[in-house]
């Protein structure tokens, strides 16, 4: 942009002065955060203050009170631990959909935008047809025709997002290609497989890395819309979009059977969302915002 | 925070209240300084500039990168963005100080007294208007025409920037229109509130040199015409010698000489503007080695506080660590140097000079490095689909084409072992293209290719890794050459592994063996590219090809992303590679200058055709073919010729369908008639063993 | 630019034609399921296979999708399972219904979100660009459904202003039929607000960077008319695509609010069909919403060549 900030980078003739750039605050925000959600989920999944199914038909529909921190609800069962228990269940749905996205995305987004010709032709088009239907569509297309489990919502909440994770691999791969090192690594003979894993991998990852980041709180979301249908989670277990669903018919009398699990939704993902931020800033500043 | 003293020494008396605009300066710059970001960090791009500009007058801002000088142009103009700002001293137009004007005086200032031509014409224009509201939208704002008043008005304007259909550029969108007519409607809607002054930034460097000269040629006139104010911004010593009266050069954010321009090329008085002048390769100069500037720019963001330019300066002595003020060193002459006068006209004496130039010949019975005959290669016209209804059979069917064009069309070029030959074109005459296929990098669409007389195209040696073991290639872009992910070490290593012979010795002794071949430090070996400056990314670019131990190179604008000292040190690397190793060069270039200083013999290009190939001794003298004379006298050179050039009308060719005559013929200025479209030219043979395609012989064209 | 309308044409109905096989696929996985649902899961195999026989669940699955195909072309969407009523009546009304929805909201997000985006990046750095660009980012962490919850308790329950669920038709009066539109319209648009008026300020901080912005400045072009004129109509082009996906996440959002608010829309009887596994219901449902947002981007397709001279003076390609 201005000529005089090309001089900047470490103007001088002394060996290798690599500077390490410090970590920008959204990502150590970010990561704290992450690790916070994290652990909260791994404690949710062994201990909890209250058994999470623990039915109390004295204490049903308990306001939070020092016993019952978030109250109780319909069985008289403790929210805060229901919450900390389903914690770990909205996350997994979370990885593992970006998980199946990345899985089936990144190769075929690679092979589209090294190889181009007949196989790229093929594999957007694929992608188009995808992207043409709307994304909870293809979630309710495939779950409509089978008993609904986590692991069924999660992967079609993976593949709803695969079109998305193609089409950034080979936008990046195509500019990673047209690169000169590309066509140096070509000109010695270079196998086709290395220079996809070896030259262009590598450097394609900075951005595959934040979408992915982006995509994990997506699916979170996404997830939970599922669940709060029907089409995730199946009771007994409970993640918080289900729980959300289980507290709608008592939101007069007790709202914060669907809140409380609401407001662990929300700030999850925005400390995810922070994270993700502050990887972008981190691994490449010139990185626009996308679209989502 | 504005500083209220000046450094001790420099010419310019404490600020006071009254502007220091003088009589007769249309702009006077007083200690200007702009500083980029807060804290430790931030870096001045610009420290306390002084220059002044009488009414009329035309200077010239000299710089390569880092110099500060795109930033001087958006300070002139009040358009800093992001974190920089004005940080001291000032800038008086006629007698206001600019920064001290409100946003409504600086209303009246942009545009209707100042007006800015730009680097990049292709982003320089919204994509989503006309031409023609581009231009209007001025004229109404500034000058309160009519919309009908307006678009007359824009049609004159588009007529004096030499534009020959202007009706059809006023409704045209940019996407239609070639670099050159963007510059020129760029030109004439800074030119729409009649300013008194123009800055030009970098306005030729993204042009091709014809339409280059032809820019040149416009501005020229109209500051003639217009009794214009210029400030000309250019890394280009020639293209700045065409217009401007006055030089200045920037060094690091400081200006570091002031001189009439004929002073300052014949007798340059500051050590860096002798040495970006001894750097540079020049037409008509002697194709000796050329002179550089070791070392590179100090660190902006902590400036040693003496002469910034003594860590890199033959001449520095101690009294170089002190502050350097501007000194006279004649009548309207300054440099920041407290030799300058003792100097005199001492010429730069860089370490590599010692080396004497060889005198170089190749043997007239050298084996062929490279022996490509009649290779083509067709592509698809972007875009390019047609529907054509096909009545062959017995029911019309429509089908799909696509139209394509020859990028290249039959072209032969021989490279002797260890001869270079250059080749020159301007952008899109299929140069790049013809290098790719020359080893495969494109897959040549028909021909035949020999390397070391071996057919690359069949047989055993079309195995790629075979082909590089004998060719290599040097690319354009140091930046993007280099995987930035990987380390000097690993990417040298990977084609030492992959082609090298058996050596002896560890990898990494291979490597730093590399390493010494281009002169760089053995400390690079863990650096990635982005630890690196452009010359030393080339430098790299270098070693990887020297890993395969080739024998024939082919560089692609191996040195056009380079400043000209840094250009320089690369020419001679190449130079003295290709006499220790007996290379044998294709050196492909759009800069004749550079491919006559390193070439033995030179190729000229123009829509997928070779039109001539001659010695490049012969450039210097007449008889060529029309192109190539055309391309000679646009070249902008530091002795400013005689009126006598030629010029080229119209843009560069797209590359053609089945051209039947001569490929220059719808831009040729001898262009004798209906022959030279329906028939293909003859060779022709002129002094000095040029050959040339052309319907004139080479003694009517030399006379 | 006729060139290129006509390849996008030929390009939706290539896409919803594979969609169909698509939704059409749904029969061959489940086929067994449907004379069940019909019979119940107690009937005996010999009726399951005549019905099955009758139906014509025995033919190739080729004849069968042809046959649905030209009767879904000729608008026959044949007869629910569950409420045992010709779907089309039923389906046309929910599309209705749920049309007012979606028109309503894809307006206000247009216009909210483009609003904001451009006020947030002129006045980039200032107050007000903080306030938009943190409201945002919580905003964009809500789901609608949660959205939905707030709003009822706050709206409905604690406040009282507004019926929690239902639909009224606007015989019963203006502001009762509006009333009920509120909630809904909210709990869609704020995400999608959020997230066009993100896209719009970033894409407008882009082209406000841009050479030719810059060179509008140096003419002397005023501050208003650099963004009106210059900026925003080339900022505009990214937002444009942006809201054609939006529409398919609001037909997505439009699901669980209608689900929720109990608003008798195209999404609550595509949730419905799905809940009692009422094939024809579901196929019919989902081709008419794979239909409107083919259309939907069609229009965005058409209307950002026509704002974008390359295309509607260029020649035709797409990618």
């Amino acid at each position: 942009m201005v000529d005089a900030t090309t001089a900047t980078p470490a103007a001088t003739a002394a060996p290798p002065a690599r500077r390490r750039r410090p970590w920008p605050a959204t990502l150590v925000w970010g990561t704290a955060g992450i690790a916070a959600v994290l652990a909260f989920a791994l404690v949710g999944a062994v201990w909890t203050p209250h058994p999470y199914d623990g039915m109390n038909i004295s204490a049903r529909f308990a306001a939070p009170s020092a016993t019952y921190w978030l109250g109780t609800d319909e069985f008289g069962r403790d929210v805060l631990s229901r919450v900390m228990a389903g914690a770990h269940l909205s996350l997994f749905m979370g990885a593992f959909a970006t998980f199946i996205s990345l899985a089936v995305g990144v190769p075929l987004g690679l092979i589209a935008g090294y190889f181009r010709g007949l196989r790229e032709e093929v594999i957007m088009r694929a992608v188009d047809v995808m992207i043409s239907i709307p994304p909870i569509m293809l979630g309710l297309l495939i779950l409509a025709v089978t008993t609904p489990d986590i692991w069924k919502s999660a992967g079609a909440v993976g593949l709803i997002y695969v079109p998305i994770i193609v089409r950034l691999t080979r936008g990046v791969t195509l500019e990673l290609g047209a690169q000169e090192f590309i066509e140096a690594a070509r000109a010695r003979g270079e196998r086709d497989w290395y220079i996809l894993f070896v030259e262009i991998l590598p450097n394609a990852w900075p951005p595959i890395i934040v979408e992915a980041a982006l995509r994990v709180t997506f699916a979170i979301l996404l997830g939970a819309a599922l669940s709060f249908l029907g089409l995730g989670v199946q009771p007994p277990a409970s993640d918080w979009g289900l729980m959300i669903a289980e507290g709608r018919p008592f939101l007069s009398q007790a709202p914060w059977i669907a809140i409380a699990p609401g407001v662990a939704l929300v700030v999850t993902v925005i400390l995810i969302n922070l994270f993700g931020d502050g990887l972008r800033e981190r691994l490449d500043p010139r990185l626009r915002q996308k679209g989502a | 925070m504005r500083h209220t003293c000046s450094a001790p020494g420099d010419r310019d008396a404490p600020i006071s209240a009254q502007p220091p605009g003088r009589e007769g300066e249309i702009l006077t710059l007083d200690g200007l300084s702009v500083r980029y970001g807060s804290g430790p960090s931030s870096l001045r791009a610009l420290d306390k500039v002084s220059l002044s500009l009488p009414r009329g007058g035309a200077l010239g801002v000299v710089g390569e990168s880092g110099s500060g000088k795109s930033t001087l142009a958006m300070t002139l103009m009040g358009l800093l963005a992001g974190s920089a700002r004005v940080d001291g001293g000032r800038a008086v137009f006629e007698g206001e100080d600019l920064y001290a004007l409100s946003p409504a005086g600086w209303a009246g200032m942009r545009g209707r007294r100042i007006g800015l031509v730009f680097q990049d014409p292709f982003t320089a224009l919204n994509p989503a208007k006309t031409i023609a509201h581009q231009l209007t939208e001025p004229l109404v704002l500034h000058r309160g025409l009519s919309e009908t008043a307006a678009r007359a008005e824009a049609r004159r304007l588009l007529d004096e920037v030499g534009i020959s259909d202007p009706d059809a550029m006023l409704s045209a969108y940019p996407h239609a229109l070639s670099g050159g007519m963007k510059q020129r409607a760029l030109i004439a809607a800074a030119l729409a509130g009649d300013p008194d002054l123009l800055i030009l930034d970098e306005p030729t460097t993204a042009l091709d040199v014809t339409i280059e000269a032809q820019i040149l040629d416009l501005l020229e006139a109209l500051r003639a015409e217009r009794q214009l104010s210029m400030i000309f911004i250019s890394h280009n010593l020639g293209v700045i010698a065409r217009v401007v009266d006055e030089v200045c050069v920037l060094y690091a954010g400081q200006v570091v000489e002031t001189a009439p321009k004929a002073e300052i090329f014949a007798a340059p008085r500051h050590p860096y503007t002798k040495g970006l002048l001894a750097s540079m390769p020049r037409l008509g100069a002697p194709r000796a080695r050329l002179e550089t500037i070791p070392g590179r720019l100090p660190d902006l963001t902590n400036p040693p506080e003496g002469c910034r330019f003594a860590a890199r300066c033959p001449f520095a002595e101690d009294r170089c660590a002190a502050p350097q003020p501007m000194v006279s060193v004649g009548p309207g002459r300054e440099s920041r140097c407290w030799k300058a006068v003792a100097l005199g006209a001492t010429p730069w004496t860089s370490a590599e000079t010692a080396a004497p130039a060889r005198a170089r010949t190749v043997a007239a019975d050298a084996p062929p490095a490279l022996r490509a005959d009649g290779v083509s290669k067709r592509f698809r016209r972007a875009g390019g689909v047609r529907v054509r209804i096909d009545r062959s059979g017995a029911i019309p069917v429509p089908r799909i084409g696509h139209s394509t064009f020859n990028a290249v069309d039959a072209v032969s070029l021989t490279v002797k072992a260890g001869e270079t030959v250059g080749l020159v074109g301007e952008s899109g005459c299929g140069k790049s293209t013809l290098a790719r296929c020359l080893i495969r990098l494109i897959e040549p669409d028909g021909g035949a290719i020999a390397l070391n007389g071996r057919d690359i195209l069949k047989g055993r040696a079309a195995d790629r890794r075979t082909i590089a073991r004998t060719a290599q290639f040097v690319f354009q872009n140091p930046d993007s050459s280099l995987n930035p992910r990987k380390t000097v070490r690993q990417i040298l290593a990977r084609p030492l592994a992959l082609l090298g012979e058996e050596r002896p010795g560890t990898m990494d002794q291979r490597v730093e063996r590399l390493l010494d071949m281009v002169r760089l430090s053995r400390a690079y070996m863990d650096r990635y590219p982005h630890e690196m400056s452009g010359g030393e990314k080339q430098r790299i670019g270098i070693a990887r090809v020297l890993a395969a131990e080739p024998k024939f190179v082919i560089c692609d604008e191996a040195v056009s992303a380079l400043d000209v000292s840094v250009q320089a040190s690369i020419l001679n690397l190449l130079a003295d590679l290709r006499d220790e190793l007996g290379l044998a060069y294709l050196f492909i270039s759009h800069d004749l200058s550079v491919v006559r200083h390193i070439a033995d013999r030179v190729a000229v290009m123009y829509r997928g055709g070779i039109v001539e190939v001659g010695p490049a001794s012969a450039l210097g003298t007449p008889g060529h073919h029309p192109y190539t004379e055309a391309l000679l006298s646009a070249v902008p050179s530091l002795d400013s010729r005689g009126a006598e050039r030629m010029r080229l009308a119209g843009t560069v060719s797209a590359p053609g369908d089945g051209i039947t005559g001569c490929r220059f013929a719808d831009r040729c200025p001898r262009k004798i008639g209906p022959v030279c479209d329906t028939q293909a030219p003859p060779w022709r043979t002129g002094p000095e063993g040029v050959r040339f395609e052309c319907h004139h012989t080479a003694d009517a064209l030399a006379g | 630019m006729l060139l290129y309308f006509c390849q996008r044409v030929a390009y939706v109905v290539g896409i919803v034609l594979v969609v169909s096989l698509l939704i059409f696929s749904i029969t061959q996985i489940m086929p067994g399921n449907v004379a069940y649902v019909i019979l119940g899961d107690f009937a005996p195999l010999e009726q399951i296979h005549a019905l099955e026989e009758k139906l014509g669940f025995n033919d190739p699955w080729y004849v069968q999708y042809w046959r649905w195909l030209s009767q879904i072309a000729r608008l026959d969407f044949g007869d629910s399972l569950i409420m045992e009523r010709p779907i089309g009546p039923i389906l046309w009304q929910a599309v209705a219904n749920s049309a007012v929805l979606a028109v309503i909201s894809i307006v206000l997000v247009a216009v909210i979100g483009i609003w904001l985006g451009v006020v947030s990046a002129v006045r980039h750095g200032k107050a007000s660009d903080h306030v938009v660009s943190i409201g945002t980012y919580i905003v964009l962490a809500v789901p609608e459904f949660f959205w939905c919850i707030v709003l009822i308790v706050v709206f409905a329950g604690s406040l009282q202003w507004l019926p929690a669920t239902g639909y009224t038709s606007m015989d019963e009066g203006f502001f009762v039929w509006a009333s009920h539109l509120v909630l809904p319209v909210v709990a869609l648009v704020m995400g999608l607000v959020a997230h066009v008026s993100r896209l719009t300020r970033s894409s407008m901080l882009e082209v406000m960077q841009s050479p030719y912005v810059v060179a509008a400045r140096a003419r002397g072009i005023p501050e208003a008319r650099v963004i009106r004129g210059h900026a925003l109509p080339n900022a505009l082009l990214p937002t444009i695509t942006v809201l054609a996906i939006d529409i398919g996440v609001l037909m997505g959002g439009m699901v669980v609010v209608e689900t929720i608010f109990s608003y008798p829309g195209l999404g609550r009887l595509l949730i419905f069909g799905i809940q009692q596994l009422d094939l024809p219901l579901i196929q019919a449902a989902m081709m008419v919403v794979a239909v409107i947002y083919a259309l939907a981007n069609l229009l965005a397709d058409v209307l950002y060549a026509f704002l974008n001279p390359r295309i509607r003076f260029g020649k035709a390609a797409h990618g």
